[in-house]
Order: C-alpha cells, then sequence, then structure tokens
C-alpha cells in the first residue's frame, strides 16, 4: 500500500487531474457568474438554506468556483484550491442526496439553469459527483504543481536564497 | 511566498478559507456593478416549482351496481365536500373531502386506518365527483399509496350511485 502511495507517477497523473478538474470549474461557474439570479433560483429550489442566505450563496459559491478553478489551471496554490474544490463537491453532494432523498424532481443546476427534464438529479449525478471528490482529494494528496506556478515560484525563491547565501 | 511542495494540509486549509473570503468580497463587489445584480438578501420567498412525489399507488375501478359496495366488508369513503356529503351519502360512508392542492393530512389517514381496523373491512371503496379527474379515484390511490390495502374506486362517482340507487328503488 505504501508502494503505491509513495509511487512517484502520482504527481504527473495528478497533473491532468488538476487541469480536467480546473477545466470542469471554470465551465460550472460561468452561467451562474452571468446570471445570478438564475442561480439563485436554483439554490432556492434545493429547499436547504434559510431565505436569507440563498442570494448570499449564489452570489459567492461562483466566484471561488471560479477562484478554484483558475488556481487549479495555473498550477498556483493548488493545495488550497483543491482543499475548496472537495469543500464544494462534500457540500453539493449533501445537497444532491438530501434532494434525492426527499425526492425532489429538479434540475441539478451544476453547468446551466435547465429545468428538471434537461439536467435531473438522480443517482447518476451522485456518484460522478463522488468521482469529482475523489479526483479533487487525489490532487489534495498528491499534486506536487508539475507544469505550475507553484513550482517555478518555488524554484525561483530557492535559486535566490541560494544566490543570497 | 516560498513554501515547500506540497503545502501543508493546515496552512492549505488556511490559505483556502481566505480564498474563499476574498472571493466573497470580489463577489459582492462585483454584484453591485452587474447589470443582472441581485439583493444580498432576497426580498421575498422564490416560487419555486418542485412537483413531489405522489405516493400514489393502485385503485382498481368499481361498478356503480356492483354487490360488493354493499357488502358489510367494504369500507366506503365519500371524498367529495362536506356541504355535498352532507346533502347526500352512499350507506354511512365517512367523509374525507379530497383537496387537489393539499395531500390528505396523515392524522386523518390515520384515523380512517383505524376506523378500517375496527370495522374489520377487507376492503376500502372511494367514491367522488365522477368529475374528470374524478376526486374518488385521486383520494383512493392516495389512500393506496400510503399503505392501505384493496383500495377500490366508484367509476362515475357519487352520481353514479345515486343514478344506481335511483333506478333500485323504482324496480318492483
Amino acid at each position: 500500500m505504501s508502494r503505491v502511495l509513495r509511487w512517484r507517477g502520482h504527481a504527473w497523473l495528478a497533473a491532468p487531474v488538476r487541469w480536467y478538474l480546473g477545466g470542469l470549474f471554470l465551465l460550472a461557474c460561468w452561467h451562474k457568474i452571468a446570471d445570478p439570479g438564475a442561480f439563485a433560483l436554483d439554490v432556492a429550489t434545493y429547499d436547504l438554506l434559510p431565505l436569507v442566505l440563498v442570494n448570499l450563496m449564489a452570489l459567492v459559491l461562483p466566484w471561488v468556483e471560479l477562484a478554484a478553478a483558475l488556481l487549479l489551471l495555473a498550477g498556483l496554490r493548488v493545495r488550497p484550491a483543491a482543499l475548496l474544490v472537495s469543500a464544494m463537491m462534500v457540500m453539493f453532494l449533501l445537497a444532491l442526496a438530501t434532494a434525492l432523498a426527499r425526492g425532489l424532481d429538479m434540475s441539478c443546476g451544476c453547468f446551466a439553469a435547465q429545468g428538471a427534464d434537461q439536467d435531473p438529479i438522480s443517482a447518476a449525478t451522485l456518484v460522478r459527483d463522488l468521482v469529482w471528490l475523489g479526483l479533487s482529494l487525489y490532487v489534495v494528496a498528491f499534486d506536487r504543481s508539475l507544469l505550475g506556478l507553484d513550482r517555478l515560484l518555488a524554484a525561483r525563491t530557492k535559486a535566490r536564497a541560494a544566490e543570497g547565501g | 511566498m516560498s513554501r515547500a511542495l506540497p503545502q501543508p494540509l493546515g496552512a492549505a486549509g488556511r490559505e483556502a478559507l481566505l480564498i474563499a473570503v476574498g472571493c466573497a468580497v470580489l463577489a459582492v463587489l462585483v454584484n453591485a456593478v452587474h447589470p443582472r445584480g441581485i439583493p444580498l438578501v432576497a426580498e421575498r420567498a422564490y416560487e419555486v416549482l418542485v412537483p413531489c412525489p405522489e405516493p400514489g399507488g393502485e385503485a382498481s375501478p368499481v361498478e356503480p351496481g356492483d354487490p360488493l359496495l354493499e357488502a358489510e366488508t367494504t369500507f366506503v369513503v365519500d371524498a367529495r365536500s362536506r356541504v355535498e356529503a352532507e346533502s347526500w351519502r352512499f350507506r354511512d360512508a365517512l367523509n374525507i373531502p379530497y383537496d387537489y392542492l393539499d395531500p390528505t393530512p396523515d392524522e386523518v389517514l390515520e384515523d380512517l386506518a383505524q376506523s378500517l381496523a375496527r370495522s374489520r373491512a377487507r376492503q376500502v371503496v372511494v367514491y367522488g365527483d365522477g368529475d374528470d379527474p374524478d376526486s374518488g379515484q385521486q383520494l383512493a390511490r392516495e389512500i393506496a399509496g400510503r399503505g392501505i390495502k384493496n383500495v377500490g374506486f366508484v367509476r362515475g362517482g357519487a352520481p353514479a350511485l345515486e343514478r344506481q340507487a335511483a333506478q333500485g328503488s323504482q324496480r318492483p
């Protein structure tokens, strides 16, 4: 098991996973930022938050998604960004599971404001989100910012320190 | 900016929180100038229309002249309004007015289940207004969906039963 965890290939595998998640969240946040009213309705449809928090959640969440997406794509602050994605995925999973348990026939609201008939929530949506949660945790655990700004900045700082020393 | 890769989890968590707070501030600022911006707190509840699953079960049709309706083992329910039920009702039917917008309260169905147990009835037959849709059929489906077995509805509802009763009284 520890040999599997220590495998050097993880760092290389984590990079495309990070880009995939970055692209995914960039795609997901777009319509929510463009039309916060429609997304607020999606949030309200889940019927989980008190009314005072619905709009605030609808406003802030897409920007967190955008920030996490850009950071993952750039390979900057990868661990915090992947942690944010993981936290969001846990939140989405809880909301979805609750909606499914209550038998709500509604749209996921994940990628575009669609009707329940076009983008219905189902057990498949839950499995999909679980996979994405797994991927984000994989990035948290194994990403070493290969081909990313974190590594570039760390190398530059190291070189400066060496020059100074 | 310099840090070891990977960043320690605790520090990453704190940084994630900072990013989220920064995003919240940015979101509020952008919303203030967004052409489709929304109030930070919704002024009134969203009109969310999510169809909840109807707990509809199977209810079989019963013809108005079916001897089953007269059987001692049949419990009859009137799904029409209280006023209609008071003007005429079949046998000593229990009146449970059916509302198309509100599901029948649990306590009403619990009372029905207790009445059924007391009466030792083996089947429930519901009659309604006989319209399309028929309130009797709807209530029968709702009752069946809540776990009560052997539920039927009178085809044609109360008008059909009244006609049947009138025909019966005219027979020599």
